[in-house]
Order: structure tokens, then C-alpha cells, then sequence
């Protein structure tokens, strides 16, 4: 349970929870709103998308809407913010863009992969950062692929493995980098460690690096800055955060581990408001916030004169246990500071607040 | 028989008796001192006093002070009155009897009682202590729901403020945008002169998805700014691939660190299993049935020792370590080949390896090390190092005390051994 904190720390406050009669997979605030989404697959093998509003204390069902396969994850950061069309990726390997004012026809869709998609991220929506508007998705047959709405059928760029290499699981995809119209970057995070970062803009592979443990998820504290840093959370309960403003020839970014608890640490999210402030969820239905604090020069000079990186220190803020499941997706609201969703296996969804996050 | 203490003085007021009692240089403690309301002993093996009071006594307040060899008993009478002595007169010897028995068992229920009602009192003392912590918790955990609920409180009145904020920015935002619209289409309706559809515009209340209206103007309008916009975005990025090369891992599950150490020991254990069907498939095809067979090499390996054909004899053993390298009796028997080719090195690393194999030491194999000992020890004293040698003949001896052979050979190693060192 939580800790008996001194009253200046900050508080996770469970304010709803909301029983599903369905596996939530993923959960997104819809922008601009008090509404959420709840993404999920059914007990029947079909794909189930909720639509809940949140009001005073409970969330009212504003509409479902099933579609033939379960539903793993969803986006809306790829749209604009009139709009606000939903991207999924669901089991069968489809990528699938909703009106959900019109949901039986996708407003774009396309099978991308082979396998069950099993992360997506969208950028250039939402009026956050420059550029074209694209998806991202990663999936089990070791691709990863970018897609624009506006160009059907063919993704604007493929990362799959060497002819004849055997395979490995994609488990998370992000965006970052994108602070003009044509820098771009994707963090693929795979099963067997690997954490590879590839540039759009030159098409290649700008790093890569194994932590030595499946790596679940991976999150930029900011998708439309010159990047900063890298959050990459892992099998075992360890979470890994880079530095990533100095990238040394051979030594690749600085980065600074923390080993949170003895679970999977499933997700990562960067609070909105504070770049600086992230929280984490555990295969023990826990969550942990966490604060980064920088160290006092962010790069220094080795042996051979080439700038590294020098990585700060993560210090934790608060931790709560909610469920005995995992907490699989965790989503903070961009509109109200310390207010976010979590999907947990034990079929539940909880909405909860964040106190004092201003005093950090 | 105990040595009586007669010696005893005392003196006595209309309450209470003084009694002094010397102790004749014995030490006495409380535990040696008994005493009841008529019945009164000081027991220091061997010494015994004891008195049969003339009158009851109120034993829990009388007292007794021992120190300078002496114990003086201050004790209180139950009625005041004077005696006439200290103990009962004419006392007969079964009322002695009885009353002591009596002192003894009141004695005992006096015990008892006052361990129940000790009891009692700490049972109730532990309640209360229970009690107490209880309520203290209680107040704690209350404080700490009540500032938990106080949080919760204050945080959903500004969520609903939050949402009635959004709620009222949207209105106006889509007012707001009506407005645009509305002048957006004043000029259109200057150009489209008869064909104005729509003057009316409904309310669209309070839809958040946007402006998604389909009626006339609106929807050309709607596309109208929309275009605008997708000019300003760049053209979609041409397509193109990154290979990507993968971290090797043999199985397809996650990488894990807790499960390294399993990982490596079973790869570890599936190479060698392969490495010995390998070899049997190299260059295995071009020889017989019979030759593919470790024991029939073996049988023919021996053969080959009896003539003397070593060499041979060397070669069929390899041949048959190739095929088999957990057969102890084969490195044995090329040790013995070794030997006679004066091949010594490798005749001790064959029978080391032939007595690591022959692990756990049992009956069984005992034939076996005791020719693998006699074999390194012999091969040892041919390259001069005696000591080792007599390690290992000694080992062999371990096994059969009752070989003469072994025995002869170990003396004369050490008597090598003690003429080199007189010698150095």
C-alpha cells in the first residue's frame, strides 16, 4: 500500500474504478476532454473500443463498439485536434485509423503486418510538433513500420530484419526527435534487449544497445523536442533512462538503471506537464512515480577528447499497489495535470489523481 | 539424621514475637526458610529447626532477616495476646505430625493462589495494553483516511470545475468558429449567387468531435479550411527500408537475466550431445557395421595389446574414444599401450581421465582404478617424479592391502626417494 507519506509528497488518489467484462489492453484520454477510451479484446475473440466519460465519480459508458479482432493498442497522436481519429493495431496485424463518430468504416486501413501489432505511437497531431502526421507500429514478426494516413497500402518506412535473420519479437515503438519538419527519429524496443533508435531522416540506424532483459517499453520525455531522454523499461523490473543529447561515437548515450521491483515493468509515461516526472507500472499491479534529476554537467570530455553523455540520478516520489494483475497501460491526461487512466488484467479500469505535483 | 538448632532466643511483644536464631556458620537463603500460620522451619542440611507456634501467626507480613549468622524472624501474631513459649507445649508426635502436614498443604494452596490471581492481574494488565495500541491505531489510521479523503474531495471538485471549464471553451470555440465560417461564407455566397442552400444555422450544442456537419455550405466550407491545412504539410515521406540486424539468441523467448545461467547450461549441454552424433558422421561412413562399435574396437584393441601390436592397438582405442568418451576402460587400456610405447605423458593422461570417469568409487570398479593408480604411479616413477608415483601406488594399496606386488613396488619407490634426497 501506500506509503504514509509526508504530507508534501505526492499522492496517487484511486478516484474510479470501473469493472470490464472484457481484457483492456490499452487506455487513452481523448484530447480535450473528460472522455476516455478503453481498448481491449472479449471473452469471444472479438475487439471491444469504450467509450467513457468521467463524471463526478464514476465513468459513464457513452458507447462500445466491437470490431472482428481484439483490439492491443491504440493512438491518437497522429491526428488533428478537430478531428481526433483513433489509430489501433489490433491482433491480426492490422493498422486501422476510426472516426469513432462513424465507426464501422476505418477512415484508413491496411494490414500491415503479419503478426499482432503489438505497440503503436502516432506524431504530428494534436497540434504538437511540425511535420507530416505518421503512425509507427512494431509488431511479433520483427518489423517495424511508419505509416502516413494520406498514402495507402505501403509504409513510408520499413524496418525489418536482414534477409535469412531469424526473427525477433517488436514489443514497443516511439517517436521522438520530431522538432522539425523533417527530423524524425523511432526507438524500437524487441524481446531479446535490443533497443535500436533508427533516423527518418537519413533512413538509417543511428544507435543501437541491448539491456539484457526483454525490453517492454520505451518512451521519449518528449516526442516533439530535439530529444532529451530516453525511458526504456524491461523484463526483470529494471528501467533503463538515456541521455539522449550526447550520443558518443562508440559509447553510445549515458544512461542510469534503476531495478524498481522484482516484476515486469510493463509501461513507461512521461507526466504531460513535466518532462521530468514519470511513472511506471509493475507486473504486481503496482506504480511508481519517479523524478529525474539532471546531474550537474550534462556531458564531459573522455580520454580521446569525444563528448559523452553524463547520466543524472532517478529518485522515487511515491508508490502504490492497486491490483494483484499487472498493470499493462498507463495514460496520463494532457489537459489536466496528475490526472490518468490505468488498464490493469484484472479487468479493471482506474482513473486516478496525482496530488502535489506542482510543489516537485 | 539432621543436627538440631536448639539455640534459638526470643522475646515477644503483645503483637509480635523477635525470634533469633543462630546458624552455626551454615548460609541460609529464603528458600531454606518455610513458613506457615502455626508451623515455622529453617532447613540447612544438615542443619533443622522447626517450631510449632503456640498461636496462629499472620504469616504473609511476618519477616525474616538473615545476615551475621543469624536469622531473626519477626513475626505477627494473629491475636494479640501474650504466650507463654514460643512453641506448643505437649505437643504429641502425631499432632506434631499432622500439623506440619497441614503447615505444608496450606503452604502449597497459599502458592497457588497467589499464582492464579497473579495470573489474573497480568491478563488483565496485557487486555488493557491491547486495548489501548488498538485505539491508537485506530486514531492513526484515521487521521491518514481522513487526509486521503480530503485530497479526494478537493481534487474532484476541481476535476468538475475542470470539465465545466472545457465544456464552456468548446461552446465558445465552436461559436467561435461558427463566426469564422459565417464570414468564410459571406464571400462564397457572393459568388454562388442563387445558390445559396442554407441561411439557417442549426445549433450544434455541445458535440466535442468537431464540427462534422454535412449539410451544404458547412461541408464545402469545412473542406475549404481543410485544405489550406494539408498544404502547409509536407508531402508523405518516400518510401524506403532499413535492414536490421538482431542481438543472436538461440530461443525464442525473452531474454531474461535471471534466466542466463539455465540458458547457457542447456546450450552447453545440447553442443556436446551433438558433438558426439558429429563425429560419428564424419568420416564414419566408409567403415564396417562392426567398426562403428566402441566395444568391438575395444576387443580389438586388446587383441592387438596381447601381440604386442601397440600402435595399433592405440589406434583402435582412439577410434573408440571417438565414438564413445564416457567409457572408462578404454583410456585405461590406452594408458596401458602408453606405457609400453614409453609414451608417459599421455600415459598419465589417460588413466587420470580413465579414474575421473571412474567416479563413485564402488566394488565394482575397483579393478579398474587399481590398474589405473598402478598405471600413472608406474608411468610417474619412469619420469622421475617419485612422489607422485607413491601417491599413487599408495592409492592402489588403499584398495588392495593385500597385493605383494604393489607393496614390493611402493617400497622401492621410497626408498628411491629417500636416497635422492640424502643424496641432495
Amino acid at each position: 500500500m501506500s506509503a504514509v507519506a509526508a504530507p508534501e509528497r505526492p499522492q496517487v488518489v484511486s478516484h474510479v474504478q470501473q469493472a470490464l467484462n472484457y481484457t483492456v489492453f490499452d487506455c487513452k484520454w481523448v484530447p480535450r476532454s473528460a472522455r476516455l477510451l478503453c481498448l481491449g479484446s472479449a471473452a469471444r475473440g472479438t475487439g471491444i473500443v469504450q467509450l467513457y466519460e468521467l463524471h463526478g465519480a464514476r465513468l459513464e459508458l457513452l458507447r462500445e463498439i466491437e470490431k472482428p479482432k481484439p483490439i492491443k493498442c491504440g493512438t491518437f497522436g497522429a491526428t488533428s485536434l478537430q478531428q481526433r481519429y483513433l489509430a489501433t493495431g489490433d491482433f491480426d496485424g492490422n493498422l486501422n485509423i476510426w472516426n469513432l463518430e462513424a465507426p464501422e468504416i476505418p477512415v484508413y486501413s491496411v494490414k500491415g503486418h503479419k503478426e499482432i501489432i503489438n505497440s503503436i505511437d502516432g506524431v504530428g497531431g494534436l497540434g504538437i510538433g511540425e511535420g507530416a502526421p505518421e503512425i509507427v507500429t512494431g509488431s511479433r514478426d520483427g518489423t517495424v513500420k511508419v505509416w502516413d494516413p494520406r498514402q495507402k497500402d505501403t509504409p513510408v518506412a520499413n524496418m525489418e530484419p536482414v534477409q535469412g535473420e531469424s526473427k525477433r519479437d517488436c514489443w514497443t515503438v516511439a517517436f521522438g526527435n520530431a522538432y522539425n519538419q523533417e527530423e524524425r527519429v523511432v526507438c524500437a524496443g524487441y524481446d531479446n534487449g535490443d533497443i535500436k533508435l533508427f533516423d527518418l531522416k537519413t533512413m538509417s540506424l543511428r544507435w543501437e544497445t541491448n539491456i539484457k532483459n526483454g525490453v517492454c517499453s520505451v518512451e521519449f520525455d518528449r516526442k516533439d523536442i530535439n530529444m532529451n531522454k530516453l525511458v526504456a523499461t524491461s523484463l526483470e523490473g529494471k528501467f533503463h533512462v538515456f541521455d539522449m543529447r550526447t550520443q558518443h561515437p562508440t559509447k553510445g548515450f549515458a544512461s542510469v538503471s534503476e531495478k524498481a521491483q522484482k516484476s515486469t515493468i510493463w509501461q513507461v509515461r512521461h507526466l504531460p506537464q513535466n518532462r521530468d516526472i514519470f511513472m511506471t507500472s509493475g507486473g504486481s499491479g503496482s506504480l511508481h512515480l519517479w523524478k529525474y534529476e539532471y546531474p550537474a554537467r550534462r556531458s564531459k570530455e573522455d580520454s580521446e577528447g569525444c563528448e559523452m553523455g553524463v547520466a543524472g540520478s532517478v529518485s522515487l516520489l511515491q508508490n502504490v499497489t492497486l491490483s494483484t494483475q499487472p498493470i499493462s497501460s498507463l495514460d496520463w491526461s494532457p489537459d489536466k495535470k496528475g490526472l490518468c487512466v490505468c488498464g490493469a488484467f484484472d479487468q479493471t479500469v482506474r482513473v486516478l489523481i496525482v496530488t502535489k505535483l506542482n510543489k516537485i | 539424621m539432621p543436627v538440631w538448632l536448639r539455640e534459638h532466643s526470643w522475646r515477644q511483644t503483645l503483637t509480635a514475637v523477635y525470634l533469633s536464631l543462630p546458624l552455626r556458620g551454615a548460609r541460609a537463603t529464603p528458600a531454606n526458610i518455610f513458613c506457615s500460620e502455626r508451623y515455622l522451619k529453617v532447613s540447612i542440611p544438615p542443619f533443622l529447626f522447626e517450631a510449632i507456634l503456640h498461636a496462629p501467626i499472620d504469616d504473609t507480613n511476618s519477616t525474616a532477616k538473615i545476615g551475621n549468622g543469624n536469622i531473626f524472624f519477626t513475626l505477627y501474631k494473629k491475636e494479640p495476646a501474650m504466650w507463654d513459649s514460643l512453641t506448643l507445649a505437649n505437643a504429641g508426635k502425631e499432632k506434631l505430625q499432622y500439623l506440619r502436614e497441614n503447615a505444608v498443604l496450606k503452604a502449597q494452596e497459599k502458592a497457588k493462589e497467589e499464582t492464579e490471581a497473579k495470573k489474573i492481574t497480568k491478563q488483565e494488565h496485557k487486555k488493557y495494553a491491547l486495548e489501548a495500541t488498538m485505539k491508537l491505531e485506530e486514531a492513526e489510521r484515521k487521521r491518514i483516511e481522513e487526509l486521503k479523503e480530503k485530497e479526494r474531495q478537493k481534487v474532484t471538485e476541481e476535476l468538475e470545475f475542470w470539465k465545466n471549464q472545457q465544456k464552456d471553451a468548446d461552446k465558445y470555440k465552436s461559436i467561435q468558429k461558427k463566426g469564422e465560417l459565417h464570414q468564410e461564407i459571406e464571400p462564397l455566397k457572393e459568388r454562388k449567387n442563387e445558390k445559396m442552400n442554407k441561411t439557417r444555422i442549426p445549433n450544434e450544442g455541445t458535440s466535442k468531435i468537431g464540427l462534422k456537419s454535412t449539410k451544404g455550405c458547412h461541408g464545402s466550407c469545412n473542406i475549404f479550411s481543410q485544405n489550406l491545412k494539408e498544404e502547409q504539410l509536407p508531402a508523405p515521406r518516400t518510401a524506403a527500408t532499413i535492414k536490421v540486424n538482431f542481438t543472436p539468441r538461440v530461443f525464442p523467448t525473452a531474454l531474461r537475466e535471471s534466466r542466463v545461467a539455465e540458458e547457457e547450461e542447456w546450450l552447453h549441454k545440447q553442443a556436446e550431445a551433438r558433438r558426439r552424433i558429429n563425429s560419428d558422421l564424419s568420416e564414419l561412413e566408409d567403415l564396417k557395421e562392426e567398426e562403428k562399435n566402441p566395444d568391438w574396437l575395444k576387443d580389438k584393441g586388446n587383441k592387438m595389446f596381447a601381440m604386442g601390436n601397440y600402435l595399433g592397438a592405440v589406434n583402435a582405442y582412439n577410434l573408440a574414444v571417438r565414438l564413445n568418451d564416457k567409457l572408462p576402460l578404454l583410456y585405461l587400456n590406452r594408458a596401458a599401450c602408453h606405457l609400453k610405447l614409453r609414451n608417459l605423458h599421455k600415459a598419465v593422461e589417460d588413466s587420470s581421465k580413465a579414474l575421473e570417469l571412474l567416479t563413485p568409487h564402488v566394488p565394482d570398479n575397483e579393478n579398474a582404478r587399481l590398474k589405473a593408480h598402478v598405471r600413472r604411479g608406474t608411468a610417474f616413477c619412469q619420469l622421475e617424479l617419485y612422489t607422485e608415483g607413491l601417491q599413487d601406488y599408495e592409492a592402489a594399496l588403499k584398495i588392495d592391502p593385500k597385493n605383494k606386488n604393489i607393496e614390493k613396488d611402493a617400497e622401492k619407490i621410497r626408498h628411491l626417494i629417500q636416497e635422492t634426497m640424502q643424496s641432495s
